[in-house]
């Protein structure tokens, strides 16, 4: 791997694919609109817009070469500008194996390594054979896991030991076939709306509701909403479904000398390692519809460059029991305390639980009442709600030990958060007006994840508890 | 910063920042806040534009713009000045602050990964610096320290994190 070497061709096509897949939308809307109007003169121009990707993509597959030369990978790319990346061996923190569908059709895999400092500094390799892409990794891995300069049968002898996993788990089908049953992410309604509206928005006119209107059996303002709605959350729980089946299909984790070995996904199969030396908590999330079976998923704050707060947290067990958690953390991870003393919340404080969930009422009545002269009857919907608060009260609880603190606390999914103390960045306490009467504070603790921080929060703690906990993180604190 | 003895009452960080703070938060938020105007403003054009458009928005907000810009400008800087305390020990940095939500932050000395001092023109124009902090997922802010103990607090933070680093 000495000499500057390009990647297989076919990266150029990924290019092409990359680039189609990024501007999905202004090109369906180019198609939508454009075909109408302008006939053969846009099929030149999409003609001549798909040729010059295609062959910008070759040039640029074309200029990427690549080398590892001495104790660095050597990246010279660019068609105007010229760039030429030099990683070193003993800087490279994560490196990613991902294989989507098009390099699955050739055997090629995208080799993604990504560094510390200066920000995002990453390299993407996008199309290498699957042994290429091995040998790469083991190259790159073995100087960070072997000091010594060995000479290259020694080395091969190396790779082997790095590579074998020491423990595995699988998702067994079954479990994921529940995984996906109870995934139902509320959360995810949201999002598809905003995501909707922002496309859709051309075809909400006076005509179309009109029509949807007419052809909607017992047609009536209020039938549509609640008819939308269903539609709405029956649509997200499919998507969510689909969703979990495509990601977490055949899901592994793997145990190795340094690092944990993840790998996942039908179509796209993505290979996440983890170093122990930069797993940061660990996050246990009950969702409302898998906490009743006792079920949940672990994700793992890993201290690394990802920018989008979605990539950060990587999953660990997408479908787990709950009393399996320990078991596996101490197999995989290992020495993880059981923390021992527990503080939960005062007693002056489960009236504040109890009414936070219902100022949402508060705010969707009078919103509610302009299409819906009975709206008043959703009053009854404080029952529930006040029930569900003093469910977040029953749940919030903190547990410290001497190197590790656990959060528990409940927004909808029930979260159990898990700090090692030489983790914690930060910690936080606040106090809004109200509950300085009541002598309640906030606690929060920061962990490091991703390019930035994911902080855990339990609500209205005793101040002068949550002063002491405040403490907990500095070295040679004692609690 | 002696602390980790568990106490049974609110012990607050003891060192105040600069009183200069208070004048140079209100020469900035004086300015800034007329930013604040361009709201009634821009109802008066919707009123001069639109005939269905009730007078009494731009009336009425035109007196409380008034109003919140004095608080911005005049009342919440010395609030502000009022809250920041702080503390750097040997093991930690202590911070409180907070107009109408009071927040503490503390920062283990061992997560600290630099320190920088900052200085604006209207903070040049006191004699004032501040001092930022970044771990690997936060950043975080002392306002408004004269000079002199700004940059020797910089020295201090990074000597004690220096030390500290080495210890293991």
């Amino acid at each position: 791997m000495s000499e500057f070497r390009r990647q297989h061709p076919i990266a150029a096509v990924t290019q092409l694919f990359l680039v189609l897949r990024q501007n999905i939308v202004p090109i369906a809307i180019f198609l939508f609109v454009g075909s109408r109007n302008s006939g053969d003169f846009f099929w030149l121009i999409l003609l001549f817009g798909l040729i010059s990707t295609f062959i910008l993509g070759g040039v640029s597959w074309y200029r990427f070469t690549f080398r590892v030369f001495e104790d660095e990978l050597q990246i010279k790319k660019g068609i105007f500008v010229r760039k030429k990346l030099y990683l070193k061996k003993d800087r490279i923190q994560v490196i990613d194996i991902t294989e989507s569908i098009i390099q699955r059709l050739f055997g090629l895999v995208q080799v993604e390594i990504k560094t510390a400092g200066g920000g995002t500094e990453k390299a993407i390799i996008s199309a290498l054979s699957k042994e290429e892409a091995t040998q790469l990794r083991a190259i790159l891995r073995d100087q960070v896991d072997v000091e010594a300069d060995a000479d290259p049968n020694d080395n091969l002898q190396n790779i082997k030991d790095v590579e074998s996993p020491l423990i595995f788990w699988k998702l067994s089908n079954r479990d994921l076939l529940y995984a996906a049953l109870t995934s139902g992410n509320f959360g995810l309604i949201a999002s598809i709306l905003a995501a909707l509206s922002g496309q859709i928005d051309q075809f909400i006119t006076e005509e179309n509701l009109n029509y949807i209107a007419s052809i909607l059996p017992g047609y009536s303002k209020l039938s549509t909403i609640l008819w939308s709605i269903l539609f709405v959350i029956i649509l997200s729980y499919l998507v969510s479904f689909l969703g979990v089946i495509l990601r977490y299909s055949d899901f592994k984790i793997e145990k190795k000398e340094k690092e944990l070995l993840i790998t996942s996904g039908l179509l796209e199969r993505k290979h996440t390692t983890v170093p122990f030396n930069r797993i940061q908590a660990f996050r246990f999330v009950e969702g409302i519809l898998r906490q009743p079976f006792g079920y949940g998923m672990l994700f793992v704050e890993s201290a690394g460059f990802e920018q989008k707060e979605n990539d950060r947290s990587i999953v660990m067990l997408p479908f787990v029991q709950k009393d399996f958690l320990r078991p596996f953390l101490d197999q995989f991870i290992g020495d993880v305390e059981v923390p021992e003393t527990i503080i939960k919340p005062p007693k002056r404080s489960l009236l504040r639980y109890i009414r936070r969930p219902n100022y949402l009422l508060l705010i969707a009545i009078p919103i509610m009442w302009i299409f819906w002269d009975f709206a008043w009857s959703l009053f009854f919907l404080i029952i529930p709600f006040s029930l569900f608060g003093w469910l977040e009260y029953k749940d919030a609880e903190i547990r410290v030990g001497t190197r590790i603190i656990q959060l528990q606390y409940r927004v909808l999914a029930k979260t159990t958060a898990l700090v090692r103390r030489k983790r914690a960045q930060a910690s936080d306490l606040s106090m809004n007006p109200f509950q300085k009467r009541k002598n309640l504070a906030s606690f929060h603790i920061t962990a490091a994840s991703g390019a930035g921080g994911k902080t855990f929060s339990v609500d209205d703690m005793d101040a002068v508890d949550a002063q002491n906990l405040l403490h907990w993180p500095l070295p040679e604190s004692k609690l | 910063m002696s602390l980790p003895e568990q106490t049974s009452e609110i012990q607050l960080p003891t060192t105040r920042i600069h009183e200069n703070a208070i004048k140079a938060w209100r020469l900035s938020s004086f300015f800034w806040g007329f930013t604040l105007y361009s709201i009634p403003g821009f109802l008066y054009f919707i009123f001069t534009v639109e005939e269905n458009f009730s007078m009494l928005f731009p009336i009425i907000s035109a007196p409380l713009t008034v109003i919140i810009h004095v608080l911005i400008f005049y009342v919440f800087p010395k609030i502000r000045w009022k809250r920041w305390r702080y503390n750097v020990g040997e093991n930690g940095i202590d911070m409180q602050r907070g107009i109408i939500i009071i927040k503490r932050t503390v920062v283990p000395i061992n997560r600290v990964q630099h320190v920088d001092t900052k200085q604006g023109p209207i903070y040049r124009k006191y004699g004032l610096s501040s001092i930022s902090l970044s771990t690997a997922a936060t950043t975080h802010e002392i306002p408004a320290l004269d000079d002199e103990t700004a940059n020797s607090l910089r020295t201090l933070i990074s000597d004690l994190v220096r030390k500290v680093k080495e210890d293991v």
